[in-house]
């Protein structure tokens, strides 16, 4: 997740990684991490918690102070098996890209296959 | 993409969807190959390589398996559904061009056996033997320690910085990226190809030795074993 600043908006967090920021703890799918001091004054994620508690790696590129937090690196790559959203542009139809969430498949089966041009 | 588009006319009606998901940076890339498989299912250019993170590939093409409640049944592995062509290498091509193409041959063709998982499990559900429970499909879900998620970082800062400052802002994440995950071919194949395909050219799939990067496709398959070790086969996949 790209960040400008050390501290992180719960809805956006959770928009991107799928983890929620919960009474008791930071929670995806079925999987819930303590995190006492999470919330900042402001009701603002500090993001130095957040990597702390989740294994997220927090990268900075000194040149342009951006920085960018990890997935969790809590040993797997996936924590729970509750499939996340996934938000990202349809290019099905030549007219040009629609938006499209996975959870609109909600009812079928998914085979969801990554491939790129390279 | 004419393979998975096939499967999905075959099963669309029984409750199945396929949904590509191509990882490519730039998505004027990907759109011709996609407009040329005249696909009716959903097909989506993730930029930013937001499925790899949320999902696990770490190369392509690698597949989840999603049930009808949103609960994983497979995690990502390796996937295809078209078997390979048989090619007889021309003598007349240079000898890493031959070496590549060899190195490429050996890797396992695993499309009618993963062909079959998947109609399996269509027609069976979660009485398929290949659909796993939700602690096994975490269990099975690839590595991801500290060094992976700091690559995960390292990747998404420079793509970030690609795209708003330049190229050479992202080289020395990337380069960063490669060295904490080299399992990752997502990471590496990415970076190779915006480096080594020529103008205009839709993309370069043998990715030769640069001076920008340490690596290249056919130095790191050799280096990780071969050809044969390229992808990982799920245990009940195998022949």
């Amino acid at each position: 997740m790209i960040l400008h600043q050390l501290t992180v908006d719960p809805a956006e967090f959770e928009k991107r990684t799928g983890w929620e920021a919960k009474p008791e703890g930071l929670c995806k799918g079925d999987a819930c991490v303590p995190a006492p001091q999470v919330r900042t004054p402001e009701g603002q994620l500090d993001v130095q918690v957040l990597s702390d508690r989740l294994g997220m790696p927090l990268v900075t590129d000194e040149a342009t102070n951006t920085h960018a937090l990890g997935p969790a690196g809590l040993g797997r790559s996936l924590t729970t098996a509750v499939a996340p959203e996934l938000e990202l542009p349809d290019y099905q139809s030549t007219a040009g890209p629609q938006p499209f969430r996975l959870s609109s498949l909600l009812g079928r089966k998914v085979l969801l296959v990554a491939w790129a041009s390279w | 993409m004419p393979g998975w588009q096939a499967l999905h006319e075959e099963f669309a009606d029984e409750g199945f969807s396929v949904v590509t998901v191509a990882l490519d940076l730039l998505p004027e890339k990907a759109t011709p190959w996609i407009h040329a498989a005249a696909p009716t299912h959903p097909a989506l250019i993730d930029s930013a390589h937001l499925s790899d993170e949320l999902f696990g590939f770490n190369n392509v093409p690698m597949a989840v398996w999603i049930d009808e409640s949103g609960t994983l049944v497979r995690p990502a592995a390796s996937a295809s559904i078209e078997g390979r062509r048989t090619t007889t290498v021309p003598d007349h091509l240079p000898d890493p061009v031959k070496a590549l193409i060899a190195e490429a041959g050996r890797i396992p063709d695993i499309a009618s056996e993963y062909r079959a998982a998947v109609v399996d499990w269509i027609q069976k559900g979660s009485e398929s033997r290949f659909a796993l429970s939700p602690h096994q499909v975490i269990e099975h879900s690839l590595p991801r320690d500290r060094s992976h998620a700091e690559a995960a970082a390292e990747f998404e800062l420079g793509q970030h910085l690609y795209q708003s400052v330049g190229r050479s802002a992202a080289v020395p994440h990337w380069r960063r990226a490669h060295n904490l995950d080299p399992s990752n071919w997502t990471y590496k194949r990415q970076a190779w190809t915006l480096e080594t395909t020529a103008e205009g050219a839709p993309s370069d799939l043998m990715q030769p030795a640069t001076e920008i990067y340490d690596g290249n496709w056919l130095s790191d398959v050799l280096a990780a074993g071969g050809g044969e070790q390229y992808i990982t086969i799920p245990h009940d996949l195998e022949k």
